[in-house]
């Protein structure tokens, strides 16, 4: 594969540092963006100075507040920080089609690969961009370069608050080896937990596992684990005006609940859509990610792999209803349910049993051929002509 | 014949375009770069530190990667020179001697090479800064290349000479702001050239890739020769020459077409 150079640019405190280039009195004291007058109200975000002072994303604003008093406090204001990013990226444009704009938090992902004629080497495009961002906007991105988006977004997270690294190609396991796991994205805090069960805690002591050991320990997961702890992620920038393809589908509940029939009826019902969307598609999923909104505005998500790829919402709740399990820690009601099945490929080819009709036809092969005979009858007589019996349980 | 011992090679080695332009074999990764130029160079400068601060674990790498007779000239962080924090800047002069400290006790450490920007004129504050940082720097072999032509100065040179810093000869376009070409020998220990290229219009561009457009010719380079570096060999002891017109591996071109000149001229400089 040919050599690829990745510049990552990340904005430490995004919120707070927007905020404090608008309102530049904010830079005296610690500053902490939460939406006060809510009942529950937890951080957003904090500048340098407030997480120095023991202030964390999502903590409880009383509790930030009591371990950093002096601190302003500022409501998100979500469309102030979309429009810094615009400006953001409005600098970035000229120097490549690929650009990756993968939140509105103040991350950018380039690939400059080949535009080295036009625009001299890498470090240099992201220290120029850096540059303009900072005498335009005020704020100051760390800035990496690396040969591909994992290695990159750790690069970032290494410098914080203000800096800069470059990683050369081949570098990337001996710049991960003497890191914290926790550090590598992808790693979730319960593959941590395994991690530290067998006393686990930097890359280089995990990654002599081989995908087989890792398997056994994280399952499906486990080759996407052994490839982030060597660095490797072949995944591509994707340019912000193609976004990846996907099937998403998403719930807002009338009333925030924490019913759980209701929340499961809601997922399976979530399913049934994007696997109808898929399948008319003609494409079958990969990978899939839960999202679950909580009253108080703290977001999770989560996604694994689905193996082997599919379109059969039989096989896709399961992996939707895994998900959600582990996302559904908090005691506090749940307002929204979204699901988004992406990595489309076109479904697996299937070998096909001589021998499954009859009372002794796996339970697969039924489910398989189920969904097809489903479809036929609700194109001709109407979405509701058919339901399965969890839906009217609720 | 003078002692003196020439070393002649590029600014940077790791460009992918040098691959398109023949100087490296397609589709050479970037790790293999330094051994593969190596073999046609003694010396190269590191301009990547320029940008980042340099890391003893990363230079012991690129160090492990050449023949121990092969030098390093290490440009100095912009935060030492064009974007001077006043409050941190000595712990970011302590982090550098960290970095190159691989280079240093391996014996392959040629210059530190403090380059500052056109905007760094001649007046108190710059000086005093400039005297505080080589102080700072004290013990390594310094070399400063100016870009302003305040800096052209008899006493400026009589200061670095009492310090023992080189001071940088550059070749680069014929703009009235610019420091002007000159041979002047500020010590005994190197002399070291610089040839930017001469495209005036790529240079106010402010744009490397057109900056650094140019090819000398092979009179535009027997005249340096003539003139500046025979006489500077019989005053120096080592000297050092770089070719930062990298672009369309042009750099690479000029550095072995000006070895093959100096030895033509009864030079004989340091191949690899």
């Amino acid at each position: 594969m040919r050599e690829r150079f990745i510049i990552h640019f990340n904005v430490a405190d995004f919120a707070a540092a927007v905020e404090r280039v608008v309102t530049p009195r904010l830079r005296e004291r610690p500053l902490v963006i939460a939406s006060e007058g809510t009942p529950r109200a937890v951080v957003y975000d904090m500048s340098e100075d407030a997480y120095r002072n023991g202030v964390r994303k999502k903590m409880p604003l009383r509790q930030a507040l009591g371990r950093c008093p002096g601190a302003a406090v500022l409501s998100p204001n979500p469309n102030r920080y979309k429009r810094a990013m615009e400006a953001f990226l409005e600098h970035a444009l000229p120097y490549s089609p690929r650009i990756e704009v993968t939140d509105t938090r103040g991350h950018l992902f380039l690939d400059v690969t080949g535009t080295g004629r036009l625009f001299g080497p890498p470090p240099d495009v992201a220290w120029r961009i850096r540059k303009q961002v900072r005498a335009a906007m005020g704020l100051d991105p760390i800035w990496s370069v690396a040969p591909n988006k994992l290695t990159a977004k750790v690069a970032t997270r290494m410098v914080k608050p203000a800096g800069e690294y470059i990683i050369g190609a081949g570098e990337e396991d001996a710049f991960l080896a003497p890191l914290p796991l926790h550090l590598l994205p992808g790693i979730e805090p319960g593959d941590l937990k395994r991690f530290s069960d067998f006393n686990l805690t930097v890359v280089q002591e995990a990654s002599p596992l081989s995908k087989d050991h890792l398997a056994v320990l994280f399952g499906p997961r486990g080759t996407a684990i052994h490839d982030a702890l060597r660095g490797i992620d072949p995944s591509p920038v994707h340019p912000f005006t193609q976004a990846p393809p996907a099937a998403a589908a998403d719930h807002v509940f009338g009333e925030d609940t924490n019913t759980r029939a209701f929340l499961e009826t809601a997922l399976f019902q979530l399913m049934e859509q994007v696997g109808r969307d898929l399948r008319k598609q003609g494409l079958a999923a990969g990978r899939i990610r839960v999202t679950l909104g909580y009253s108080d505005g703290i977001q999770a998500t989560r996604h694994a792999p689905v193996s082997p790829a599919s379109a059969n919402e039989l096989h896709l709740f399961p992996a939707a209803a895994a998900l959600f399990e582990r996302l559904w820690t908090r005691r506090v009601r749940v307002r929204r349910l979204a699901v988004t099945c992406d990595q489309l490929t076109y479904p697996p080819p299937v070998q096909q049993d001589l021998f499954t009709f009859g009372p002794n036809m796996p339970k697969e092969v039924s489910r398989d051929r189920l969904i097809p005979v489903m479809d036929a009858v609700r194109n001709r007589f109407g979405k509701e002509a058919l339901r399965f019996g969890r839906m009217l349980a609720a | 014949m003078s002692g003196c011992l020439l070393f002649v090679g590029t600014s940077g080695y790791s460009y992918t375009e040098w691959a398109a332009a023949g100087f490296y074999p397609q589709g050479t990764p970037s790790a293999r770069m330094l051994s593969l130029y190596a073999k046609r160079f003694s010396v190269t400068e590191l301009n990547y530190t320029w940008y980042q601060m340099p890391r003893a674990d990363a230079v012991e790498r690129q160090r492990s990667r050449v023949h121990p007779g092969f030098l390093f000239a290490v440009k100095l962080t912009r935060t030492l020179t064009h974007e001077i924090d006043p409050k941190n800047w000595k712990n970011d002069a302590a982090s550098y001697r960290d970095g190159i400290a691989p280079l240093l006790q391996a014996g392959q450490l040629a210059a530190v090479l403090i380059q500052l920007p056109p905007s760094f004129a001649r007046t108190p504050g710059n000086r005093k800064y400039l005297a505080a940082l080589t102080a700072e720097l004290e013990g390594l072999p310094l070399a400063v290349e100016f870009r302003h032509r305040s800096w052209a100065d008899p006493n400026v040179f009589g200061e670095l000479e009492k310090r023992r810093i080189c001071l940088v000869s550059v070749d680069a376009p014929d703009l009235p702001e610019l420091f002007p070409p000159l041979d002047v020998i500020t010590s005994a220990d190197l002399f070291y050239i610089r040839f930017h290229g001469r495209n005036a219009r790529g240079w106010r561009s402010g744009k490397m890739h057109l900056q650094f457009d140019y090819s000398y010719s092979d009179d535009e380079l027997k005249d340096w020769i003539e003139k500046r570096v025979a006489p500077m060999t019989e005053k120096a002891r080592r000297g050092i020459l770089f070719f930062n017109n990298h672009v369309r591996a042009q750099a690479p071109e000029n550095a072995e077409r000006l070895i093959r000149l100096l030895k033509e001229h009864g030079l004989s400089p340091n191949v690899a």
